[in-house]
C-alpha cells in the first residue's frame, strides 16, 4: 500500500492552498453576508487553468482524474473559503461529466473550452419540488417540436442557476406513467438558460450565501435538439455515472470544511485564557477537538481510497457513499466543536467558525442526506430489503 | 406544579433504605448470589412487613399504590436486592382481586407470578390454551421467579377468548426448568403446562394485563434508577480514591463530566418515573404514554450508566472483586426486562399520529 500524493498531486495541492490563500476569511465572510458570487476568487482559478482540471486535454483541460480534483476541492474548502468557495467552482470541476462520456463533439467543442477559461457558468438542473431525491419521479417535459424541444417545468435547488448562462437540465420526454422501467423516458439537455422563458427566484436560506441556491420556473423553453446530451430517453443513465463522483467532491468539500473549523478551534483553544489559562487546556474542550482530529483523518482515508478506485476504474460506490457518510459527519461535528470552543464568540460572525458551521449542516442534507447513503448502503452492499 | 414525596412516602423510603443497610450490605448479596439463595431475603421482607406495601388494604395489602411499590423497586435496585421474586408477586397480585384464598397467601409470602415471557411488554404473546375442563397446557419460557412462586397467574386462550386462570405451581402438570441470567440478582424459569388444573380468575384479562405492562414498566425503570444512582456513587467515590499523574482521577475534566453525565440521567429518571407512578396509579388517560416514556428513557440511559461507570472505574471495575459489577448486570438486565426501550419507544411512536 502507498499512502503519498504522486508529486504531480502534492504540486497540484501546494498551489491551489497558496492561490486560496490570497483571499482570507474577511472576504467570505463580505461575500457570505452581501449575498455576493466570489467572482475574483472564481476568476483567479480560471486564469490559473484550475477549471479544466478533469476536462480532456483536448477541449483545453488538463484531463486530471477526480483525485486531483478531490485535493482541488478540498484545499479550496480548507482555506477557510468553505462551500461558497468550493460552489462556485464545483459544477466546472466535474459537472460536464456526461457532456464529456456522451455528449456529441459538437456540444462538447462548443461548451468545454469555455468551462476551462470560466467564461461559462453552469448549473446543474435535476431536483424538482415533487420528487425530492426519487429522480425518476420528475415532471419536467420535454415536448418534440419539430427539431427542437418545447420544455416546461419546476426545478427547485439550483445552485448558481443566477449566475449561469447554461443549464444541464434533466427532463421526461416519456411520461413516468407511460414507460416500462421507470428510469427510462428521461432526457438531459445542456442548453441556455434563457431569462425569457425561465424564472430564476432565489431561496432565502441559512447559509453558503455568496452562492445562490435558486427555484425555476421553466415555461415553453425552446431548445434545439442539438443541445441534447446524448439519445433521448437515457438521460438517468448518463446522470447516474457522475453521482459517484458528484459524492467524493461533496465529501472533499466537506473534508476540507472540517479542517478549516478544526484550525480555528485549535487557534482560539491556544489564545483565549480564562481562569488563568488556555481553555485549550481543558479536557472537556480539548478531547473533543481530539476526537474530530481522529475522525477527520479517517473520513479522509475513506476519500482517498474511493478516489483511487474512480480513478483506476474499479467500482466505487460503496466507497464513494461511505466517504461522503463520514465526511458530512466528522465535517459536522469538528465545526459545531469549533463553535462550542470559541463560546459566546463562536456565535458572533467576526470569528468565522459560524459560517462554516451553517455550511457544515448542508453537508448532512445536501446532495442527498446521511439517510438515503445508508439507504444504499443497507440495500445495495449488505443486501438488506429496500427500505424505502 | 408541584409534585414531591408526601413524608409519609420520604419515611418509609428510609425506613426501607436503612433496613436494606442492615440486612442487605453487599456482602450478604454476594452470600446469597454465590449460593444462588433468594428465598432468605424473599423471607425476611416478608417477615419485617415490606411485602404488602403499596397493595390496598381492602386487598389484604398494608396500603398505597404505584408510587409506594415505585420506592420500594428504587431501593432494592440501588442494593442488588434479590428482589425478582417481589416484582414477580406484586405484578400479579391485581389479578387475584376475585380471589381471596390465594391473594391472602400470596400477600403472607407464598408468592406468585403472572406467566409472561420476561423480556416481554405484558402480556406479550400467549402460548397457552385452557381446554374445557379447565386445564391448560403450553410453555412460557423466561418467567420472572417463575421457579419461586406458589401460584401461577396465566394468561390462557380458549373459548371464551384470553382470560385469566390461576395455577398451582405444586400441580403435577407443572414443570419448572430454572436458567442462568448474567445478572444472578433476578431468576427466570421456563413453565411447562401439561394438562395442568386452574381455576378461572373472576377479572377482566384485558384490562389487567395492560395495567400490568404499564406497572412493570414503571417498576423497572425505578428500579433500573436505583441501581444507577448506587453506580454513580461508587463512581464518584472512586475517582476521588484513584491517583494517576499525581492526583485523583476525579479532577480530570473528562472524568467529572461522565459523572455528571450520569448525574443528569438519575435526576431526569427520577422525574419520569414518579410522574409516571402517580399517572399508572391514579388512571390518567395518557398514563400510557408515562410508562413507556420512563421504561424507554431510564433504563437506556441506566445501560448507558452502567458502561460510563465501567469506564471510570476502569479495570478494577471488570472484577468480581469490585462491587459495581452487581450494579452493571442489573442495569442491563433492567434495560431488557418485561420490553426493550425499542419496544416502548414502539409505543410511544403508535400513540403519536405517524403513518
Amino acid at each position: 500500500m502507498d499512502f503519498d500524493l504522486t508529486d504531480e498531486q502534492a504540486t497540484i495541492r501546494r498551489a491551489v492552498a497558496e492561490l486560496a490563500a490570497k483571499f482570507d476569511d474577511q472576504y467570505w465572510a463580505d461575500k457570505d453576508a452581501a449575498h455576493e458570487f466570489p467572482t475574483e476568487f472564481y476568476r483567479a482559478f480560471a486564469d490559473g487553468g484550475w477549471l479544466g482540471i478533469t476536462i480532456p486535454e483536448e477541449y483545453g483541460g488538463h484531463g486530471f482524474g477526480i483525485t486531483e480534483a478531490s485535493l482541488l476541492l478540498e484545499e479550496v474548502a480548507a482555506s477557510g473559503g468553505g462551500m461558497n468557495a468550493a460552489s462556485s467552482m464545483h459544477l466546472s470541476i466535474f459537472g460536464m461529466h456526461p457532456v464529456i462520456v456522451h455528449g456529441s463533439d459538437e456540444l462538447k467543442r462548443e461548451n468545454l473550452p469555455r468551462i476551462v477559461t470560466g467564461d461559462l457558468h453552469v448549473c446543474f438542473g435535476v431536483t424538482e419540488p415533487g420528487a425530492g431525491l426519487d429522480t425518476t419521479r420528475i415532471t419536467t417535459f420535454a415536448r418534440r417540436d419539430g427539431s427542437d424541444y418545447i420544455i416546461n417545468g419546476r426545478k427547485v435547488w439550483i445552485s448558481k442557476a443566477l449566475e449561469s448562462e447554461k443549464i444541464l437540465l434533466l427532463t421526461r420526454t416519456t411520461r413516468f406513467e407511460d414507460v416500462s422501467r421507470k428510469t427510462e423516458g428521461l432526457t438531459l439537455f445542456l442548453t441556455d438558460l434563457d431569462r425569457d422563458h425561465v424564472d430564476i427566484r432565489p431561496i432565502r436560506k441559512m447559509g453558503r450565501n455568496a452562492v445562490s441556491s435558486n427555484e425555476l420556473f421553466i415555461d415553453d423553453l425552446r431548445v434545439p435538439a442539438a443541445h441534447r446530451v446524448g439519445e433521448e430517453g437515457q438521460g438517468f443513465r448518463y446522470i447516474l455515472d457522475g453521482l459517484n463522483p458528484e459524492r467524493m467532491l461533496i465529501a472533499a468539500e466537506a473534508l476540507g470544511l472540517g479542517r478549516a473549523a478544526l484550525r480555528r478551534a485549535v487557534r482560539y483553544g491556544n489564545e483565549r485564557e480564562v481562569f488563568g489559562r488556555p481553555i485549550g487546556k481543558n479536557q472537556g474542550l480539548q478531547f473533543p477537538l481530539a476526537d474530530s482530529l481522529a475522525r477527520l483523518d479517517a473520513a479522509e482515508l475513506a476519500l482517498r481510497k474511493a478516489t483511487w478506485l474512480y480513478d483506476h476504474g474499479r467500482p466505487c460506490a460503496r466507497e464513494a457513499n461511505t466517504a461522503k457518510y463520514l465526511c458530512a459527519d466528522a465535517a459536522f461535528q469538528a465545526a459545531d466543536r469549533a463553535l462550542q470552543t470559541h463560546g459566546g464568540m463562536g456565535y458572533a460572525e467576526e470569528y468565522h467558525v459560524a459560517r462554516y458551521f451553517r455550511e457544515a449542516r448542508l453537508l448532512r442534507i445536501a446532495p442527498l442526506s446521511q439517510e438515503m447513503v445508508l439507504n444504499y448502503l443497507g440495500e445495495h452492499v449488505l443486501g438488506l430489503p429496500r427500505s424505502y | 406544579m408541584q409534585w414531591s414525596l408526601s413524608e409519609e412516602q420520604s419515611a418509609y423510603r428510609q425506613a426501607l433504605r436503612d433496613w436494606l443497610g442492615d440486612v442487605a450490605p453487599t456482602e450478604a448479596v454476594r452470600g446469597w448470589l454465590d449460593a444462588a439463595d433468594h428465598t432468605t431475603f424473599t423471607k425476611r421482607f416478608v417477615a419485617d412487613g415490606f411485602w404488602g406495601v403499596g397493595v390496598a388494604e381492602d386487598l389484604g395489602g398494608q396500603g398505597g399504590g404505584l408510587v409506594e411499590l415505585a420506592l420500594t423497586a428504587e431501593e432494592l435496585g440501588r442494593h442488588a436486592a434479590p428482589s425478582a421474586s417481589w416484582l414477580a408477586t406484586l405484578l400479579a397480585v391485581p389479578a387475584l382481586a376475585a380471589a381471596p384464598a390465594a391473594r391472602a397467601e400470596v400477600l403472607a409470602g407464598a408468592g406468585a407470578a403472572l406467566l409472561v415471557a420476561a423480556e416481554s411488554i405484558v402480556p406479550g404473546p400467549v402460548p397457552v390454551t385452557v381446554d374445557d375442563a379447565g386445564r391448560v397446557s403450553g410453555t412460557v419460557p423466561r418467567v420472572l421467579a417463575g421457579g419461586e412462586a406458589r401460584f401461577l397467574v396465566v394468561p390462557a386462550r380458549g373459548a371464551a377468548g384470553m382470560t385469566l386462570r390461576l395455577v398451582e405451581a405444586t400441580d403435577p402438570g407443572v414443570r419448572l426448568a430454572r436458567r442462568e441470567l448474567l445478572d444472578r440478582s433476578r431468576s427466570v424459569a421456563d413453565v411447562v403446562l401439561s394438562d395442568a388444573a386452574s381455576e378461572p380468575l373472576a377479572v377482566a384479562a384485558g384490562e389487567v394485563l395492560a395495567q400490568a405492562a404499564n406497572r412493570a414498566a414503571v417498576l423497572v425503570a425505578a428500579d433500573s434508577l436505583g441501581a444507577t444512582e448506587r453506580m454513580l456513587e461508587l463512581a464518584v467515590a472512586y475517582s476521588g480514591q484513584r491517583r494517576q499523574f499525581g492526583v485523583p482521577i476525579g479532577s480530570f475534566q473528562a472524568v467529572k463530566h461522565a459523572a455528571a453525565t450520569i448525574m443528569v440521567g438519575v435526576e431526569a429518571a427520577r422525574s419520569v418515573i414518579y410522574l409516571a407512578a402517580a399517572s399508572v396509579h391514579g388512571g390518567d388517560p395518557r398514563a400510557v404514554l408515562h410508562a413507556a416514556a420512563a421504561k424507554a428513557q431510564v433504563t437506556a440511559e441506566g445501560a448507558r450508566a452502567a458502561d460510563t461507570a465501567l469506564t471510570l472505574h476502569g479495570a478494577i471495575g471488570y472484577t468480581w472483586e469490585h462491587d459495581l459489577h452487581l450494579f452493571y448486570k442489573r442495569a442491563k438486565l433492567d434495560e431488557w426486562l418485561f420490553g426493550s426501550p425499542t419496544a416502548w419507544n414502539e409505543v410511544l411512536a403508535d400513540a403519536l399520529a405517524l403513518a
